[in-house]
């Protein structure tokens, strides 16, 4: 029964353009920002290992930075920014469906609507990893265009990067269906999704970094996704820097992206709560609407 | 699972939309084999009362029941219920054979069924349009085919007639009729009577949230009986004559016919004839249900006096739809103040005028009245001016009559 539902849901979501529409944008962010991560990392570590630039590292501790995987930093940013789209998806599927009203067909054809619901679920977590497959392909492309073999992971630092970054692609995805079915209004999901990643949580993390708080950073949604990636990342690349000083740490981690986050199984869990807050808020109000 | 029966039931159904009660303790029975329309003039209740049939909306209390089970108990609900409601959305950007495919998933239909549905319902060429792009009756005939994906038994519907052509009502009509026809139930709501009259056998009519009947059209129809308008050169004589021949069912209209009931137009036109009295214009008026159920949720929203139509004859509902009927003077007894019956030319007592439904005003009123309130013209030949009244201007009484035939034909 539920697999019939998960087979309608999955109809939905091919039926219309919305998934490819959205999957081009994130391909080419994804791609462009690794191409421009891995250039600019590139830049940087070519300058680090300049002659100028080395008595700034040894000044700063810092062993060979030559071996640096920068190229770290750059897919964990690109995977962060890319990842806005799968949350747009889900988002806007769910608003989609209550405002033009196909939830009362999705309703009249569902035993229940805890089944339906379950089924939407399911469907989305599984646009949410092709989603991030999809990113983390783009990104690794693109990454391994413009940045020094040397710069580059290695295959088991690659494989954890990857991983976290479908997981973010897919609570991504799943924060936006509740928000979506928590506004239920498509524009305004929108509006509030982008505004809330792009601007306002930014403009919070700015202050509480300049008041000395980046702690709550890490409790912050977006903080908290980017802390998936970007902590994965900078341990991946402090692990195998060798020596690097306890106060660039601070810096390598805001470089990744992930000023005041967590280990990034804490940021996930984290974000995972802020996901469940939305979903299940969301689940529960579609669930008791009155479907006039 | 549920019983199989086909009937659904509604009991005490009530839906309270914050100070709003949209639904109040609404009970009737829909058997199985029979269109049954579900009527109630706009904002009556009967979408939310199908909706709570539905599962859509949770009611304040009472429910709702499909096969003895309220809708989230059915198992597949699709295969034994389909559903067309109003407000029942498409993906403008899916094409109309990806919308039914969706669905059939959903019950477990193969996806041939898609095709099948539209076909039936004529839209065989159109599938691969996109649904934004379909006029409202097309999107309805869309609706039809995705409630008959699962084959249901059961077939409710809201308002399906919106936007059809007449060519699309008539098969649609048609089209339900050979459903129930083979053993399955129709409900079939509306807010016109005549959009289903020919469609339906049992009707339940509700307003403000309330049953009025419940019980098949026909009974409804044998509660009235037809009546024939006259329009004679002397009403008082007419009246008398037919007073004789026993027939007391007559009222005055506003427009200066009287109204016999329960008669034929020829009875009319003979006694008439028999009373010397010229008949100016005659015309039988058959029962108009829509009339009928006019009455029945009569003033839902329209304040007393302002009422769209007139009353159903019979009925007197306390006047007029005209205000100007209802105002002190026309309520007063002015009839029986003395002058009254010293006026020439008024032949017949009042006595026998003063059944119940026979209220007609003007013509029982004292001449002063019509000094006050010049209201309505009396037309020639009933009312001789009484000495010292001032008569409004006569227009020509024909100029205001509606439908009439020649002289003393029948209708």
């Amino acid at each position: 029964m539920l697999g019939n539902l998960i087979k309608a849901e999955f109809r939905k979501t091919t039926t219309t353009g919305l998934w490819w529409g959205l999957m081009i944008p994130t391909v080419l962010l994804a791609f462009g920002w690794a191409l421009g991560t891995g250039a600019i990392f590139t830049s940087v570590s070519e300058f680090m290992s300049s002659d100028e630039a080395e008595e700034l590292a040894l000044l700063l501790g810092v062993e060979d930075p030559t071996q640096w995987q920068m190229s770290l930093f750059g897919m964990a940013r690109s995977i962060n920014v890319a990842t806005i789209f799968p949350m747009i998806f889900g988002g806007l599927a769910i608003s989609n469906e209550i405002n033009r009203k196909t939830i009362t067909t999705t309703f009249l054809t569902a035993p229940t609507r805890v089944s339906a619901m379950a089924a939407k679920m399911i469907v989305y977590i599984v646009w949410g990893a092709i989603f991030g497959i999809a990113i983390v392909a783009s990104v690794s492309i693109g990454i391994a265009l413009t940045s020094d073999a040397g710069a580059l992971p290695d295959p088991a630092g690659w494989l954890a990067l990857a991983a976290v970054g479908v997981l973010a692609s897919i609570l991504m995805t799943m924060f936006g269906v509740g928000v979506g079915a928590l506004m239920t209004s498509v524009v305004g999901t929108t509006v509030v999704l982008l505004l809330y990643v792009l601007i306002v949580e930014n403009g919070i993390q700015l202050v509480l970094a300049s008041q000395g708080l980046p702690e709550i950073i890490g409790f912050l949604p977006n903080g908290a996704v980017n802390g998936l990636t970007g902590s994965v990342a900078s341990s991946l690349f402090l692990a195998n820097a060798g020596v690097v000083p306890d106060d660039l740490v601070d810096g390598l981690r805001a470089i990744a992206g992930a000023l005041g986050a967590f280990d990034w199984w804490l940021s996930g869990l984290i974000f995972l709560a802020w996901t469940a807050l939305f979903f299940l808020g969301g689940w529960a109000t579609t669930q008791r609407k009155d479907i006039t | 699972m549920h019983d199989g029966t086909g009937r659904i039931v509604v009991q005490n159904l009530t839906k309270q939309f914050g100070p709003v009660a949209a639904v109040q303790n609404l009970s009737f029975t829909v058997e199985p084999g029979s269109v049954t329309g579900f009527l109630g003039p706009n904002g009556a209740g009967k979408t939310t009362t199908l909706r709570m049939l539905l599962g859509l909306v949770t009611p304040t209390a009472g429910i709702g029941l499909i096969n003895g089970r309220p809708f989230n108990q059915l198992g597949n609900p699709a295969r034994v219920v389909g559903a067309v409601l109003e407000a029942q959305g498409f993906h403008p950007k899916r094409t109309a054979r990806n919308h039914l495919r969706v669905y059939a998933a959903a019950i477990g239909v193969p996806d041939s069924r898609a095709d099948q549905v539209l076909q039936l319902v004529g839209l065989g060429a159109a599938g691969d349009r996109k649904a934004g792009g379909y006029s409202l009756g097309m999107k309805q005939r869309l609706a039809l085919a995705t409630a008959l994906l699962g084959d249901p038994q059961i077939l409710v519907l809201d308002e399906p007639s919106n936007g059809l052509d007449p060519e699309g009502i008539a098969w649609l009509r048609t089209f339900l009729q050979s459903y129930a026809r083979s053993g399955r139930t129709v409900l079939i709501s509306s807010h016109l009577l005549a959009e289903i009259e020919q469609t339906v056998d049992q009707v339940v009519i509700i307003s403000r949230g309330q049953t009025m009947y419940y019980g098949p059209l026909d009974h409804l129809r044998d509660q009235q009986q037809g009546r024939v308008l006259v329009q004679p050169s002397d009403i008082g004589a007419l009246v008398a004559a037919l007073r004789e021949d026993g027939i007391n069912g007559i009222e005055q209209l506003p427009d200066g016919r009287i109204a016999v009931t329960g008669v034929e137009a020829k009875q009319v036109a003979d006694t008439a004839l028999k009373a010397g009295v010229s008949i100016y214009g005659i015309q039988e008026e058959k029962v108009d249900l829509e009339r009928l159920f006019f009455q029945l949720t009569n003033g839902q929203f329209a304040a007393p006096g302002q009422k769209m139509g007139p009353d159903p004859y019979g009925q007197p509902q306390g006047g007029y739809p005209q205000p100007g009927y209802q105002q002190p003077g026309y309520q007063q007894p002015g009839y029986q103040q003395p002058g009254y019956q010293q006026q020439p030319g008024y032949q017949t007592p009042s006595q026998p005028f003063q059944q119940p439904g026979y209220q007609q005003p003007g013509y029982q009123q004292p001449p002063q009245d019509y000094q006050q309130q010049q209201y309505q013209q009396p037309p020639q030949g009933y009312q001789p001016p009484p000495p010292g009244t001032q008569q409004p201007p006569q227009d020509n009484p024909y100029g205001q009559q509606q439908g009439q035939g020649g002289l003393g034909g029948g209708a």
